[in-house]
């Protein structure tokens, strides 16, 4: 589904040039459930922006499902994202102004689907996530884990095949962190391709396979058994 | 996705309470001005268009120039009466010609009613061919054509007869004519250039006790005839106006005179809906609008809405920093750049729609305030059409995308790796084109204080102007010819109070136009010479001078002491200056001739401002008149200690006199604040949106001021921390803005100093637009933006560094 080579990413400010990504190579499978890990800065944010077609490389190709992207410009970018790509962040990114109900909907509104079959889906997803009770409140009156939920279930609406998760569990606690590993276990269970940076190495053990990264370079694979 | 947009916009709006609040109220205010403004300006270019054929109606004019130098003398919106059946014989083109004579003001009696009337047409029966007129009873095609008929207003028709029918019922006119009512009408709507209380046939005006056929066939001095004439779709005023020289020298030719009529007098044509804003003649049927005027409103109204989407543009902008998380999530799940834009577009609309809603109720609310200050009558039901209603409806749209299409483009270009991950910072590009914005309203508000100060002085000036006479305690009643007989005995009567000072009478009085003139003659050799000179003159008796405290500067005052007097003459320093005397002195004893009379100069007066502070000082002739009918005031100077007395007894005086005579009379220093009405009241309204205009710029400012003051809290914070003192702070925050006021300053001070410029040179004598003006508007501004932030500086700088600090 992914399969990067030789990318490269470069941050310029005045005085000093960043690499952020080494000619950096790479392969995800569809179905996979990928942890990325590595020291604080050695570009694990940078890469996942990068295939969440948020940011674009420097340099090296980018192929999703077999087209090559690395030069798309904002708005084909935008498209491709909405229907194939959710993500989930650290510090969940829910919309304050909006309810559990409409933040989960945003991305179905921005695809165009039809009101009714939004309703349909949207209860569906708050069902599966468990946070059907709280569908009229507004994110500041969740938990954190309550928060974490809604945005994983934000990025799943859509039914994309591929999720990405930047330390989801990097504000919780762990008994609110294991349930969230849980969602993104079922969902890659059911067949959606996920990859997830993270510090912990027991959250990483839920997934396939470890890559381990060190100034913008992989330097180690673990295949989880 | 529309109702997605909505929904939020309208959360936000709740969320943002403080700077929804001012962007609603500042683009309320803004609105609400524009509409009053727009309700004056449509108003004002609907003159006369409720006629109608308004566009095939003109009016003839006549204008009179010297025959040597062609330098005109006088422009009057009236000609003489013969004119008008010739035209009509002579030019194809005239379908048809209506008269008209303002009969000024005369008294009424029906049974024991008698009241003073006002505005009274002699008028033709076409009058109703050419003018829209509700006639209620009687036949307009009918009404007019007999003499001594008369039609009124329903008004007037009540004021006489009540609820009884008016029809065909006797009414006495100045006690000389009985009329008959043969019609009742609906006055005249506001936006007409006349408004005829009261139209007495005209052919009532045959009647030789009146005005004479003969007189109307030939005087061709006397003008003072309104005449229009009605011409077919497509006509050509400069053709008509080409043929006019030929036609005056055809039908003038026995004018005495040396000169062609042509070389000495002009028709013109005017159309009948360009009357109110651009025509200032000489003599006018009810003063004018003026087309300036409309321009000026006009770029108010505009200002005041540039600095509300200002205002609008400035704090979405701003507050866009805290909406960067929301914008970055809205793209990652899938916003493109164009539906974020739509959504803050709606937002802006919203907004607007709310704003205009409300300022549609102000406006409804405000106008009986704002007719009360402008002295006009306008409702706000001229904007309830569709030409008003389609842009209006369109107007929260346009100022919605004006002023939100700039935040929305900075907004939507976030990006939403730099945005989610807290980079984004106030500040970057968007600052500087803030500031553009900040200075641009600075400008204004500094142009519009200096425009205001100019104005209020030169309102100031024509108030307090030396005027060269004594307008204080001067009453002014109508001279009634019956007094001619026992005029002295009833001038000692009201002088045998002690109130009562000094009584004279005149042709004129101060305060109205000098209209008449004749030819003058002074002695070249030994005979009299014309001279090209155009020297005014007023009738008044020997008491005038006194009456108004006139200074004499040579010679004498009329007397009785002096029988020659009848034929003497006092002339003021300009006329004693064109007549090529070297001083006041050389003057006195000279011979001169003046229209049919030939006396000697026996004084000069001082230049005083007979006329308004618009026009120059004019050379004037005075002189003691044969026939005492010509005098039309009597002048009363009382005593200011008692005046209800002296009131009493001049008044006790006239009905012994004139008991058929209603008594009435004005006060000559109201008379001169009418001279400036008009102008005291635009110089109001201009103050009061100026004035509205400063202040949505204020508010602007303040919540922009907040804005950037809570951006910097932390900054604030750490500072004092590290030992800075609150007047640092406070000097800190405010540099920025004090920068921006000295710039605004640079841009306003020309184009307010030239629009100032221009505005001045419509009046004669005028203030001096000192330099001060200028640095004290700066300073205004410049203390306006100075307390406003300060407040906030200051309650920033004094807070404890500690809670500041932990908000973070
Ligand atoms: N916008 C930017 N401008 C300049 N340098 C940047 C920018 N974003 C990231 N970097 C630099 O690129 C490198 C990789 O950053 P990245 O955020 O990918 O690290 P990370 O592995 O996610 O770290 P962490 O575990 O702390 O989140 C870092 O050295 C960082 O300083
Ligand atoms: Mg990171």
């Amino acid at each position: 589904m992914i399969k990067i080579k030789d990318l490269e990413k470069i941050y310029r400010t005045e005085e000093v040039e960043t690499v952020a990504l080494n000619k950096l190579s790479l392969e995800v499978k569809e179905g996979e459930f990928v942890a990325v890990m590595g020291p604080s800065g050695c570009g694990k944010s940078t890469l996942l922006n990068i295939l969440g077609l948020l940011d674009d490389p420097d340099g090296g190709s980018f192929m999703f499902n077999n087209i090559e992207v690395a030069h798309f410009n904002e708005r084909k970018r935008a498209d491709l994202r909405k229907h194939n790509i959710g993500f989930v962040f650290q510090s969940f990114n829910l919309i304050d102004e909006l309810t559990v109900f409409e933040n989960v909907e945003l991305p179905l509104i921005y695809t165009g689907v039809k009101s009714a079959e939004r309703k349909k889906r949207v209860e569906e997803v708050l069902d599966k996530m468990q946070i059907m009770h709280r569908r009229n409140h507004y994110p500041q009156q969740l938990s954190g884990g309550q928060q974490q939920r809604v945005a994983v279930a934000r990025a799943v609406v859509n039914r994309p095949k591929l999720i990405l998760a930047d330390e989801p569990t990097g504000n919780l606690d762990s008994s609110n962190g294991n349930e969230v590993m849980q969602l993104l276990t079922d969902l890659n269970e059911q067949g959606t391709t996920i990859v997830m940076v993270t510090h912990s190495e027991h959250d990483a053990r839920y997934s396939h396979r470890i890559i381990r990264m060190l100034d913008g370079q992989t330097v180690l694979e673990n295949i989880m058994v | 996705m529309i109702y997605n947009y909505l929904k939020i916009a309208i959360r936000n709006l709740l969320k943002y309470r403080f700077i929804s609040f001012i962007n609603l109220f500042g683009l309320t205010v803004g609105l609400t001005c524009c509409l009053l403004i727009t309700t004056y300006i449509l108003h004002e270019i609907s003159y006369d268009k409720f006629n109608d054929q308004h566009d095939r109606i003109w009016r003839i004019t006549r204008s009179f120039n010297n025959p040597e130098t062609g330098a005109q003398s006088l422009h009057l919106g009236t000609i003489a009466p013969p004119f008008a059946p010739l035209l009509k014989n002579q030019f194809s083109e005239i379908e048809n010609i209506t008269r008209l004579l303002s009969g000024g003001s005369a008294t009424f009696r029906y049974g024991d009613k008698m009241f003073n009337e006002e505005d009274i047409y002699f008028a033709d029966e076409q009058f109703f061919d050419f003018f829209k007129v509700n006639v209620v009873k009687g036949d307009p095609k009918t009404a007019l054509n007999d003499p001594m008929s008369v039609m009124l207003t329903e008004e007037v028709a009540r004021k006489y007869f009540g609820d009884a029918e008016p029809m065909d019922k006797m009414i006495r006119m100045d006690n000389q004519l009985t009329l008959k009512v043969t019609g009742v009408y609906k006055p005249l709507p506001s936006n007409s250039h006349f408004h005829p209380n009261i139209m007495v046939s005209f052919n009532t005006l045959k009647d030789s006790t009146v005005y004479g056929e003969s007189n109307l066939r030939t005087n061709w001095s006397n003008n003072s005839f309104f005449t229009y004439i009605k011409v077919p779709h497509g006509f050509s005023p400069e053709r008509l106006e080409a043929k006019f020289p030929a036609f005056l020298d055809e039908h003038m030719a026995d004018v005495g005179s040396r000169f062609k009529p042509s070389q000495w007098t002009k028709l013109h044509l005017q159309k009948l809906t360009d009357i109110h804003l651009h025509s200032h003649l000489d003599y006018e049927a009810e003063e004018n609008g003026d087309i300036k005027r409309v321009y000026i409103f006009s770029a108010i109204a505009l200002f005041v809405l540039l600095i509300a989407c200002i205002n609008y543009m400035n704090l979405s902008t701003a507050r866009s920093a805290l909406r960067a998380r929301e914008i970055g999530v809205r793209k990652v799940v899938g916003a493109r750049r164009k539906e974020i834009i739509a959504q803050f577009l709606t937002e802006s609309v919203i907004v607007c729609w709310l704003a205009i809603i409300l300022a549609f109720a102000l406006t409804w609310l405000l106008i009986p305030y704002l007719n009360q200050v402008s002295g006009q009558d306008l409702s706000i039901n001229i904007l309830l059409r569709w030409q008003v209603m389609v842009p209006l409806v369109l107007v929260p749209f346009v100022v919605g995308i004006m002023s939100g299409l700039y935040p929305a483009l900075f907004m939507s270009s976030f990006q939403p790796v730099k945005v989610l991950k807290g980079m984004f910072k106030v500040g970057g590009g968007n600052v500087s084109f803030r500031k553009v914005l900040v200075t641009a309203q600075f400008a204004i508000s500094i142009a519009l204080i200096i425009c205001t100060t100019v104005v209020y002085r030169q309102m100031n000036y024509m108030q307090q102007k030396a005027l060269g006479f004594d307008r204080e305690h001067v009453l002014s009643l109508p001279y009634i010819n019956t007094l001619s007989n026992s005029y002295e005995s009833f001038r000692n009567e009201l002088l045998s109070n002690a109130s009562v000072l000094n009584a004279g009478r005149s042709s004129r009085i101060p305060t109205s136009r000098l209209l008449d003139a004749s030819g003058t003659r002074i002695m070249r050799g030994d005979s009299l010479a014309p001279v090209s000179a155009d020297i005014k003159y007023v009738v008044a008796d020997k008491d005038f001078i006194n009456t108004y405290g006139v200074k004499i500067v040579a010679g004498r005052n009329f007397s009785r002491d002096f029988s020659t007097d009848s034929a003497s003459f006092l002339i003021n320093e300009a006329a004693a200056r064109v007549l090529g005397f070297a001083s006041a002195q050389d003057a006195i004893g000279k011979r001169m001739g003046y229209g049919g009379r030939d006396g000697q100069l026996v004084g000069v007066f001082n230049d005083f401002h007979f006329e308004s502070l618009h026009q120059q000082i004019v050379p004037l002739v005075l002189f003691i008149p044969r026939n005492e009918n010509t005098y039309n005031r009597i002048s009363i100077k009382i005593s200011g200690n008692n005046i209800p007395a002296a009131l009493a007894h001049i008044e006790k005086t006239w009905k012994r006199f004139l008991p058929d005579v209603p008594w009435q009379y004005n006060f000559l220093d109201e008379s001169y604040d009418r001279l400036y009405q008009s102008e005291q009241r635009q110089g109001t309204i201009f103050t009061i949106f100026a004035g509205i205009a400063i202040f949505i710029a204020c508010l602007g400012l303040f919540g922009l001021s907040a804005f950037t003051i809570t951006q910097r809290i932390k900054e604030i914070g750490i500072r004092k921390v590290l030992g800075a003192s609150t007047t640092r702070i406070v000097t800190l925050l405010s540099r920025d803005f004090m920068i921006l006021v000295a710039i605004a300053a640079l841009i306003a001070f020309p184009i307010a100093g030239t629009a100032m410029y221009a505005w001045l040179q419509d009046f004669a004598y005028r203030t001096t637009m000192s330099w001060w003006i200028f640095p004290l508007a700066g300073i205004i501004a410049l203390m306006v933006a100075l307390a406003t932030i300060c407040f906030q500086a200051v309650k920033a700088a004094l807070a404890n560094p500690v809670k500041s600090l932990r908000t973070e």
